[in-house]
This record gives C-alpha cells, structure tokens and sequence, in this order.
C-alpha cells in the first residue's frame, strides 16, 4: 500500500503496536505525499489515536518504521518533531499560563524565529482570540482551547500537520476557518494527516483516505477507489464506510427500531 | 441502596491493587514495604516508649502526656485534611456530573463522599499510628482489651474527623465558593501547621525533661499530668486509652462518646448536605475566575530553556497551593537556625569547639535530609505537574533528557541557595571556620545536587501526570521510594566522610601536622561521594527517559 512516490512527506512501513497481547496497530504501511490532505478513519477503538500518538513520537512503536520528510523518527526523532506540529483530540494545556504566554512558549520548543511568531496575529483575530489572549487558558472554554492549539499548530508552519478529530468543540465558524486553513496549508505543498469520525469532513476535504478496522489498514485510496472496492457506485462516504467496516448488521438493527417506531 | 455509589470505589480499589482477580508483585511489594515500615516505627517506639517507661513516675507521665499530644495533633491534621479533600470530591470531583444528573439524593451522595473521604484522608494515619499505639500497649503491659480498644478509638477518630470536616465544608462552601473555601481552609491549616511548629520550638521542648527549670518538682509534675481537654474527641480516645493502660479500667462514658459522636456527626452532616449542597454545588461551578486580564508580557525571543523556567515560575506563583508553601519553608528555616542559637553548648561537659564541630558536622546531615524532603515535596512532582499537557513536550523537537535537564536547573539555583542558607548560617552561629566549614560547605553542595538530580529522575519514572496537584503526588508509592533511596544516599555520603574528617579535624584542632594519607582520605571520600551523586542520578535518569519515552 506505499505509494512510490519520492515527494513523500510522511513514510509508515509495516507499523505496529501492542500492549501486553494485544495487538492495537498490526503491520500498518502508508505514505502521505506533499501537498496532500490525506484522512485516516476507523470505528471506535481501530487504533486511530495510537497510530496518530507514534506518528507525533508520543508513543515508541514495537515494529515498523516511521519516516518524516525523510527522517527516521527511530533514529532522528528531534529532526522529525520539528517537521511536524501536532494538535490532539483533548486541548490539554497548561491552565496558569495566558493564551499568549502558551503561544510564546510553543514558539520555544521550535526555535521559532521573532518574525515567524509574528504571524499569530492573524490567526488569534481569525479564531476570536485577540480579547482573551492574556487571559489564564484555565477561564477558556472548550473550544477556546482547541482554537489555541489550532492557533500554535499553524502558526509552527511545519510540512506536516498530523491532527486528531480537529473540529471536535469548535463552533460552526471556527470549523470553516480551520477547513479553508488546512487546505490552504495543504496547497502551499504541506501535508495533513487527519483523522476524524466526521465522515462529511472527511469527504470535503481528504485526497486520500485510509481505514483502519481492528489495527488493521483495510482500505486506502481515494473517494472513488474506494467506491470501486465497496462496490458501491454513486454512494456517498458514509455508506462506503460501513460496508468497508463490516457494519453489516447495521441495516438489521435500523430495521428493527424503525420496527419500534412504528 | 446507599452502598450502590460505592461501587466505582471499590473496583477502582481492587482494578488497582488486584488486576484481573490476580495478586500481582507491584501490589505485593507495596504491601510488604508498608509492613516494613510499621515494624520500623513499632521498633522504633517500643525503644523511645520504654526509654520513658523506665525512668519512674515522671517517664511513665511524660509518655503518657506525648500520646495525648499525639491524639491530639493527628486530630487537628485529620480534620483540616478532610477539608481540604472533602472541597475536591463533593465539588470539584469530576464523577460529580454524573452522580448528580442522576436520580439519586444528596444524602446517598453524602454517604458515598464520606466513606471514600474518610478512607484517602485516614488510612495512612489508621495505619502507621496503630504500630506506635501498639508500642505502647507492649510496654505498658495491657490487657487483651486494649487491642478491640485501640481499634475502636482509630476508626472513631478518623470518623468523628470526617465528620466535622466535611459538616465545616458543606456549610463553608454555602458561603464562599468551592475554589475560594479550598484555598481559605488550605491557607488556615498551613497557618495552624507553622503555628504549632514555631509554637512547639519557642516552648523549648528539651526544657520538659529538665526539672532544673522549675522551682518545685511538685508544680512540674502537676503541669504535665493534667488530662487532655474533655471537649476534644481525640482527648476521649486518649484518656480512654491512657486509663486502661494505667489502671486496666474502661471508662464507660468515654467509650459511648466515641460510638455515639460518629453516627451523630454524620447525621449532622447529612442534613447539612441536603440543605446546603445544590447551592454550593452551583457556586462552585461559577467560582472559574481568571477573567482578569494578565499584562502583556515582553516580546518573544527564541530559547527554549529561557521559556521553560519562565512556565515553571508562572505556573508555580499563580498556584496558591503552591506558593503559599514558601512561607512553611520560611518558618523551617527560622526554627532550624533559631534551634542552633538556642543549642546550650556551653553546658557541654565536653570541649566547646569539639561539639561545635560535630554539631557543624551532623548539621550536613539534617540540611541534606531537609533538601530530600523539600526536593520531595516540589521536584519530584515536577515532571507530573506538566499534566495532561505533557504531549506538548513530546511531541516538541525538545528531547526528554534535555527537558530534564532543564527543569533540574530550575530547581537548581533555589535548592542550592537553600542548602547554602541553612548550612553557612548555623555554622557562623557556631562559630565555625576552617577545614569543617568548607567540608560542610563542599559536602551540602554534593547532597544538594546529587538529591534535587534524583528527584527529577524518580519524577520522571514515576510521573503521574493525572494527579490533581503536586501535594498529591506525595502520597505515591514513587515519592516515598525517592525519600528512601535519596536519605540512603544522604546518610552514605555523611557516614562515608565521618572517619577521614575525624581524623583531619583531631590533628588540625591540636595543630599536630596533617599526614599525607589523611589529606588522601578526605580527598578518596569527595571523589567517592561526587561518584556516588553521579551514578544515582544518572541511573534514575535514565530510567525516567525510558519510561517517558516509553
């Protein structure tokens, strides 16, 4: 499944995963090339999180290798984080630190420049930041958080951006800004790795995706491929997704509480 | 149906200590350590108990009047840390929203918050003061009943605690919100903590046992031999106690106090929470603060090192819980050097500058043990205050060695400046120059950085980055490891320079030559100290690495 494509930003052969005797991510290979948005999908429990933990360096892999713009993340992890900027599922954040002081801080652990740190002007007033960033981040909402994480991943402008359900807790508003700014990241010859249950999002915005059912890659190609391997012409993702997923009995049990229903 | 809300207690309990019905080593481990520990104190009390036991009807009083303080102090702390405890879980715990959306009443969710907050706040005094109390019944020979006795006082105090200290918090928090009465309960009990420390060092405790002090002897046994107050309920477990052990005789009245004052302050409690709750409970959930704005801080400018100090001081002076500590330490330090003012050295029957010199020398010791016990309480929880935040940090080009390595030289500097405090400081109140004030100088410097480095390498092994503050992490298996291995190093260090510097300081103190080999030895012993300090913080290192990058 590994494109041979030499502009790769991100490389993944044969990664895996275990805790104990299970085996959370089994043999997983991919590639995602530059300038590519590329979506990683999988029910409840796949191994979306721990692929996208190895990929970020959270977490050491038990086989297989992982390389970012053609670092080894075994042997070079430093060079790799620095390619990449992470935004997770859950915002947590140093809560005694303001807004501000959390981006300068960021800013830090990647010897950003002063004129690199300059940008997040523009994305502090795009995400309604501007009036709450010398607050504590303890008094932000939800959403806030995930708009300040949002804020410092951008404002890195890394070749690769791997992010984890990135429209969870963030308003209708915000959701569009942070589409239009992944695209546009992606059309300056960036990459994203994104990974998400919003099949809709997934749609708009992902050249390729890839689904994962059980540690297992089971699919990956693009929109259409993909309708070719589920036999399943002119349907949308969703569809696509459950008879890819084994979601079989999904239709029994539909027809069942529509049964109830009436 | 009130014990179904303990149901998540109680599997939480056996998940962790008995993971799939198994007994594993962990488990097994923590279990035989905490055994060791109780014999270390029984031993140790039985020694210190019949030491008094001994000395006729004065010792026998004066034992007896430390188990009423005891009672007494463990009283006071068990009340103010169920305060503290109980403000976090009727409040602020996060299961709240759950429970309380649910169809059940404040007064089954009163049950649960009082069993489960008695347990957390009481099991380690339940358990470590029973080996001392039963020391007491060895040496005083008790009979069979004091055993059910001693039981019954422990479980009742701790009960009749909670009690008061959760009833207090239920009714505070109407008041003030829940943030605001933890800081306010917490502020009040460090005041009540440095109050008695300075308190019982301005009494000069050492002049009880010399009766020179007082006019007549009669006056002086009279002044210790009072009983405890009779409206303390901690005083009734003590008198109870104290009368058995003395006269084998069980005071009926006392007894019934303690069974009935348990059910009756939680009753009390009960109706306060059904009273009172669901406005404090809404309060606490207003109570977020911070809306003021912060003034803007200076330009960025790249460093990385630079940004973590700063977030390590920002983080540490915007949390009450823990600046206000600052002041405890400041009362440590006062006491700790006023002790050396107030040392009777002249007293000695032994040459003055000899026992200033031992003294000088031990005073390493005791300044190493109190930087293990500081590096305890705000370095080793430092790699998990990063919190949940931590995959920050992991996923930054920032390597984890060089992470910790800055924040083990943001400690460095205060640690340092400490250690240097208390060690140059009673030195000059004792008078001390030459070879001994540069070995304690030398040697406290050794201890200071070999221990603040050990505690930013357990920190990293045992990082609970879920843990809610870093008070917290203390009561961890991982910070009393720390406190064991680093004390062990401290006292190798100390017991390792003993010989050589005696040596020294007999020849230099009667101004005889220094020989070569006693100048060798003292030298053997820094190498071998400074080697030691390196190995143990390079092997907790590394271990800390592995298991973050994990």
């Amino acid at each position: 499944m590994k494109r041979d494509d030499e502009t790769s930003a991100l490389d993944v052969a044969g990664l895996t995963k275990r805790f104990g005797s299970y085996t959370a991510v089994d043999e997983v290979s991919f590639s995602v090339g530059r300038g590519e948005i590329f979506g990683f999908l999988g029910p409840n429990g796949a191994g979306k999180t721990t692929t996208i933990k190895m990929l970020a360096g959270l977490l050491k892999p038990d086989g297989g290798a992982i390389t970012i713009c053609d670092h080894q993340m075994a042997t070079d992890p430093t060079a790799c984080k620095k390619l990449t900027a992470y935004i997770p599922d859950r915002p947590y954040l140093y809560e005694k630190l303001t807004g501000y002081e959390f981006l300068q801080f960021v800013a830090s652990l990647y010897s950003l420049s002063r004129e690199q740190f300059g940008s997040i002007e523009q994305y502090l007033q795009l995400f309604d930041l501007l009036d709450w960033q010398h607050h504590l981040i303890e008094c932000y909402s939800h959403g806030m958080k995930q708009k300040i994480i949002m804020t410092a991943a951008f404002m890195l402008d890394c070749p690769l951006i791997i992010v984890d359900e990135p429209m969870v807790g963030l308003d209708p508003k915000s959701a569009r800004i942070v589409k239009e700014l992944l695209k546009n990241h992606a059309r300056k010859g960036n990459s994203i790795f994104l990974s998400t249950h919003s099949l809709e999002i997934a749609e708009e915005l992902c050249d390729r995706i890839g689904i994962i059912v059980h540690g297992e890659l089971r699919s990956l190609g693009t929109l259409e491929s993909l309708r070719r391997e589920a036999q399943l012409d002119n349907s949308d993702l969703e569809e696509i997704f459950l008879e890819l997923t084994g979601a079989d009995e999904l239709t029994a049990i539909i027809s069942a509480l529509k049964g109830d229903n009436g | 149906m009130r014990l179904r809300l303990l149901t998540p207690f109680l599997r939480t309990m056996r998940n962790r200590f008995f993971p799939a019905g198994t007994v594993p080593m962990k488990s097994l481990a923590v279990g035989l350590f905490g055994l060791l520990i109780c014999l270390v104190l029984y031993l140790v009390s039985l020694k210190v108990v019949g030491y008094f036991h001994r000395q006729s009807e004065l010792g026998v009083i004066l034992s007896l009047k430390i188990f009423q303080m005891a009672w007494i102090v463990m009283f006071a702390m068990l009340i103010f840390s169920c305060m503290v405890s109980s403000v976090s879980t009727l409040f602020l715990s996060q299961d709240n929203e759950i429970i309380f959306a649910a169809p059940v009443t404040p007064g089954e969710i009163y049950f649960m918050r009082y069993l489960t907050t008695t347990f957390y706040t009481s099991w380690m005094m339940a358990v470590f003061s029973l080996p001392v109390f039963g020391a007491y019944g060895k040496v005083f020979q008790a009979g069979v009943f004091y055993w059910p006795l001693l039981i019954v006082c422990v479980v009742a105090t701790a009960l009749i605690a909670s009690g008061i200290g959760m009833s207090l918090t239920v009714v505070l928090v109407r008041f003030f919100p829940a943030r605001q009465t933890k800081d306010i309960i917490f502020y009040l009990s460090l005041c009540f903590g440095i109050f008695i420390y300075i308190i019982f060092r301005l009494l000069r405790p050492e002049d009880l046992v010399n009766p020179d002090k007082y006019v007549h002897f009669v006056e002086y046994l009279s002044s210790i031999s009072q009983p405890a107050g009779p409206y303390v309920p901690a005083a009734w477990s003590a008198n109870l106690l104290s009368l058995y052990l003395m006269d084998r005789e069980i005071d009926w009245l006392l007894l019934a106090l303690l069974v009935v004052g348990a059910p009756s302050l939680f009753f009390i409690g009960e109706w306060a929470m059904q009273r009172f709750f669901l406005v404090g409970y809404t309060k606490s959930q207003e109570s977020f603060g911070g809306f003021r704005p912060f003034t803007r801080t200076g330009r960025y400018h790249p460093g990385t090192a630079q940004w973590i100090f700063k977030k390590e001081s920002k983080t540490f002076l915007r949390d009450s819980a823990e600046w206000s500590q600052l002041f405890m330490i400041a009362a440590l330090v006062v006491v700790y050097l006023y002790s050396f003012k107030a040392l009777p050295v002249e007293r000695s029957p032994l040459q003055t500058e000899y026992v200033t010199n031992l003294i000088s020398f031990l005073n390493v010791g005791m300044t190493g043990f109190i930087i293990t016990s500081l590096a305890g309480r705000f370095v080793f929880p430092a790699v998990g205050a990063e919190t949940a935040a931590f995959w920050l940090i992991q996923s930054s080009p920032l390597s984890v060695g060089r992470f910790l390595l800055y924040k083990f030289l943001f400690y460095l500097a205060p640690f340092t400046l400490l250690s240097l405090l208390l060690v140059v400081t009673s030195d000059a109140l004792l008078k001390i120059s030459g070879p001994m004030w540069w070995f304690s100088v030398t040697a406290s410097l050794v201890i200071c950085w070999t221990v603040v480095g050990m505690a930013v390498g357990f920190g990293a092994l045992y990082a609970d980055f879920k843990a809610e503050n870093r008070a917290a992490a203390l009561g961890g298996m991982g910070a009393l490891l720390f406190l064991f291995t680093a004390m062990t190093v401290v006292f190798l260090i100390i017991a390792g320079g003993a010989s050589p510097m005696y040596h020294f300081m007999r020849h230099w103190m009667s101004g005889r030559e220094i020989h070569l080999a006693q100048r060798i030895a003292l030298l053997a012993w820094f190498m071998g100290s400074l080697l030691l300090g390196v190995l143990s913080v390079g092997f907790f290192w590394r271990k800390g690495c592995r298991s973050l990058t994990g």
